[in-house]
């Protein structure tokens, strides 16, 4: 095992780095510039701002920061105050209660944002007020979002699916058809978590929402209205060919302003003040995605995660076995890599393996978006944990075990896309009976 | 030695398959004195960079589609002059005259020239039957770069801007209706789920070139150097088998996909041609001295 | 001494003044990006094209993320994992500098190659790929001048941290934090 010591270095530098409160984004290139110094001959700081160009400079990026935007002008606005009082007398007594409109909202959101980063910001900053102030649990309110906001990734469209897809040559159309499914079950596995969870806790007793008529409750329903015009607005804009997929967070945050200023509180305080926070909230996940790049490059020529890769393919295993190893295998890769990293960097030698094993590659793929989604809630490199420490103040380690169970939950997801790959394969395939055209 | 070769396309896609199959042969040839370690994919550097990359040292070795950096030098885009050559044929006594013009281009930009291989040519794609280019007009026409937004002017075509990795997306939704591309991209991409028919125009067939970091290369002895040279005329010439032989095998796959698929039509390999005429002509006036020779020289061979 | 207490007085608001201009920049080039892609959109509906648009959104994209660098490290923004910052209690103050000192040097290593690799694109004339053919390091220029400012204000919050004891750090509202210690 050649591996070992680089890997060994490459772990001591990360959590001396990360441990002692270093700010993420610089300690990433900290471990990144050491392991380039030991391993590669070529020039470290060259090859860094290269790479963190081409990362920060990329088009499809822009999305993000116009998510977050739109998320900072709602919470400005009564827009979060209303959906709750709408919802509130409806879904008050289901078990679990408002907690769903964490998982729900992620899930419709995710239809709209292929990132899960987006996602978070956008529905964590509406609906993380709303349930505090309702009394609910606080790692009940974290941690939910976190794993929720993952669905991002899965329902499409979705980063992760185009970057597999590219990397395999496979069809991203069947890919995000593939996602659908899965992404709606595993949107249903966390609810009925929240669901059991509620009952069994002792510590979730919310502020009892008042009884109200069935008249009372339709009327409460009218403060719906808004919120469901915007996600119209912005999932109709792409579905129905006006915006791609980027563009859609340009009719967002129009849509958004155009909400404020409908109810009256859009001024010129409130629309800077809005500004601002998303330049920040952007510029620190910028940070962060800059020695993320840095990182993924250095590992890169080290050649770790196509090591290990490779010696994964020399055990020789059976189709389960194989999907097991590689269950593990990306879970540890996803503590230290972010999603897309993980998939390029070892495709290369994975692809091969999946094939010879027959696998089916788009059943492969909504696996590995499984698993690249637990990456993002794992310590100590979780994207969804930074963005939620970021936006909550919490430290990392109680964000990390609010979220924990939801990563078991995906952990229980990957076993029923084992036991039933129909989830995945179902769809596509029964739309490619389709004629051609 | 080790070096590092960066690659833009998936580590299935025939090119980079070749560029595999090169870094092999230069281990053994070299008794393992120089090995290349092939990244696919983009793993170290995506595209966009590499050039660059290879060019001041951060990678001793890599893979670019050279056209992509013609707005640095005209002669980088000699291979992708739209409708100059229509066969493999052509095309390759074209860049045998191209060739050490454009090799010396890249030594000016501290590179190596070591090989280079086509991609199949490049069709139309189209969401209905065309016969003439008059068909054309208000179709929506993916451009991304100046000469396909030069191209959907010239056709009357209504040019939408999608980035690659959008192009299925966009197909879906209609906010795109035709592109220019190889059988290959269509074959892929599983264009058939959105697109009807694939004309093959031939329009152009443009190269992924392979050059080293010039100082690299000067640093390599004697005997090494001849070993990659060998490897290299060996890596293009079985990359230009395995481009024909994928020509054959995607154009099949589109038609088994359902798509309609075949020569174009007479009149509108004419129009094509006219507009062929007009942005040779075009390039011609950027590419100066240089470029005017290769082009004459290709035309009196005709 | 009162001259120099003076100057550092002034120089005080400067730095900070720098920092909330980054901040400000970066929020003119979000807005140019909501702009371009609504161009683009329109353009596209009415059968024109805005050549270059999504390369000058990604521009614009580096350019707004670069400039609110330090902002963002000024305000609290960036995040860190405070785990045993918090355990160290009344010796938090050694491992905040050793942080700090390590932020400083990063970023000083950051910006120098910044600055370089920009200078390089400038050099070779390295042109854009795309429809736009801008030369790289007009734009690189954000890249070069947001860097810088993150090095700077690192310092100038270590220096502060040891001299006086407090980083100078104050996070933007906090209102909707829970109570208790972050
Ligand atoms: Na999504
Ligand atoms: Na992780």
């Amino acid at each position: 095992m050649e591996q070992l010591a680089p890997i060994a270095i490459f772990l001591f530098v990360l959590f001396l780095l990360l441990g002692s409160g270093v700010w993420v984004g610089l300690a990433l290139m900290g471990v990144a510039y050491v392991g380039m110094e030991l391993f590669t001959l070529r020039p470290a700081g060259d090859a860094m701002i290269t790479r963190i160009w081409s990362a920060s400079s990329s088009w499809t990026l822009t999305a993000l920061p116009l998510f977050i935007w739109m998320g900072e002008i709602l919470y400005r606005t009564r827009l979060s105050e209303d959906m709750f009082r709408g919802l509130a007398p409806w879904m008050a007594r289901l078990p679990g209660g408002l907690i769903h409109t964490n998982i729900v909202g992620c899930t419709v959101f995710a239809a709209v944002s292929g990132s899960s980063a987006a996602t978070l910001t956008t529905v964590g900053r509406m609906s993380i007020p709303e349930l505090r102030r309702r009394g609910y649990p606080e790692p009940m309110v974290i941690g939910t979002l976190a794993g929720a906001a993952t669905l991002g990734l899965m329902i499409p469209p979705s980063l992760t699916l185009i970057v597999y897809g590219v990397t395999i040559n496979e069809s991203i159309t069947r890919l995000f058809m593939a996602g659908v499914v899965p992404g709606l079950v595993l949107a249903a596995l966390f609810m009925a978590y929240v669901a059991l969870a509620s009952r069994l806790s002792k510590s979730f007793a919310p502020t009892p929402e008042p009884a109200l008529s069935l008249i009372e409750r339709l009327k409460a329903a009218r403060h719906l209205l808004p919120v469901l015009c915007l996600i119209v607005v912005v999932i109709g804009s792409m579905y129905l060919g006006y915006a791609t997929a980027t563009e859609a967070a340009a009719f967002g945050v129009l849509g958004a302003l155009a909400l404020a200023a409908a109810q009256g509180s859009l001024s010129a305080a409130s629309f800077g003040a809005s500004l601002m926070g998303a330049v920040r909230t952007s510029a620190m996940i910028a940070l962060i995605l800059a020695g993320a790049a840095f990182l993924s490059l250095s590992m890169g020529f080290t050649g770790i995660p196509r090591g290990l890769a490779d010696l994964i393919a020399g055990f020789d295993l059976s189709r389960v076995q194989l999907i097991l190893a590689l269950l593990v295998f990306y879970i540890v890769l996803g503590c230290f890599l972010d999603g897309i990293s993980s998939v390029v960097l070892t495709m290369a030698v994975v692809e091969p393996m999946i094939r010879a094993a027959g696998i089916d590659l788009i059943w492969f793929g909504i696996f590995i978006v499984v698993v690249v989604e637990m990456a993002q809630i794992t310590p100590p490199i979780g994207f969804n944990l930074f963005v939620l420490q970021g936006m909550t103040g919490h430290g990392m380690g109680f964000i990390a075990r609010a979220a924990l169970p939801m990563f078991l939950i995906m952990v229980v997801m990957v076993f029923v896309l084992i036991a039933v790959p129909g989830l995945a394969t179902w769809l596509p395939d029964s739309l490619r009976q389709r004629p051609g055209g | 030695e080790t070096w590092d070769m960066p690659m833009a396309y998936a580590a299935s896609n025939f090119h980079s398959e070749v560029g595999a199959e090169f870094a092999r042969c230069v281990g053994e040839a070299t008794g393992g004195a120089l090995e290349i370690v092939t990244h696919p994919s983009g793993a170290l550097f995506g595209g966009a960079e590499i050039k660059r990359a290879v060019q001041t040292g951060q990678a001793n070795i890599g893979e670019r589609l050279l056209s992509a950096h013609e707005n640095e030098n005209p002669l980088f885009g000699v291979d992708s002059i739209p409708f100059l050559v229509s066969s493999f044929d052509e095309h390759e006594r074209l860049w045998a005259i191209a060739e050490p013009h454009v090799a010396a281009a890249l030594e000016e930009d501290n590179l190596h020239y070591l090989y280079s291989v086509p991609w199949p040519p490049q069709g139309l794609y189209v969401n209905k039957p065309v016969e003439t280019v008059e068909d054309l007009k208000g179709v929506k026409f993916r451009s991304y770069s100046a000469a396909t937004a030069r191209m959907a002017e010239l056709t009357r075509m209504v040019p939408v801007q999608v980035e690659a990795a959008e192009l299925s997306q966009a197909l879906a939704t209609g906010v795109a209706e035709s592109f220019i591309s190889s059988g290959a991209t269509g074959y892929d991409r599983k264009v058939w789920e959105h697109l009807s028919h694939f004309y093959e125009v031939d329009a152009w067939l443009p190269r992924n070139a392979v050059f080293a970091n010039l100082d690299a290369w000067t640093g390599l002895d004697e005997a090494t150097r001849s070993a990659v040279g060998d490897c290299a005329a060996k890596a293009q010439a079985e990359g230009l088998e395995r481009s024909k032989a994928y020509t054959a095998f995607t154009v099949e796959g589109l038609k088994e996909g359902g798509m309609t698929v075949g020569r174009a039509p007479e009149g509108l390999v004419v129009g094509l041609k006219a507009i062929g005429e007009t942005m040779t002509g075009e390039w011609l006036d950027r590419a100066g001295d240089e470029g005017r020779a290769i082009v004459e020289a290709y035309r009196q061979g005709q | 001494m009162a001259r120099a207490a003076a100057g550092l007085r002034a120089l005080r608001r400067l730095l900070d003044a720098l920092y909330l201009a980054g901040g400000v920049i970066a929020a003119g080039f979000l807005l140019a990006i909501l702009g371009l892609i609504v161009a683009q959109m329109v353009a596209r509906w009415t059968g024109h094209v805005v050549p270059g648009a999504s390369d000058y959104a990604g521009y614009c994209m580096a350019a707004a993320s670069f400039f609110a660098f330090a902002h963002a490290l000024d305000r609290g923004a960036h995040i860190r994992v405070g785990l045993l910052l918090t355990a160290l209690g009344r010796h938090r103050r050694w491992a905040e500098i050793w942080a700090m000192a390590v932020g400083a040097v990063t970023a000083t290593f950051f910006a120098r190659y910044a600055v370089k690799g920009t200078y390089w694109s400038w050099k070779l004339g390295d042109v854009s790929q795309g429809l736009d053919r801008t030369p790289l390091w007009v734009p690189q220029l954000s890249m070069a001048a947001g860097t810088v400012l993150l090095a700077i204000c690192f310092w100038d919050h270590l220096i502060r941290l040891i001299a006086t004891g407090d980083d100078g750090i104050r996070t933007e509202q906090a209102e909707d934090r829970p109570a208790g210690p972050r």
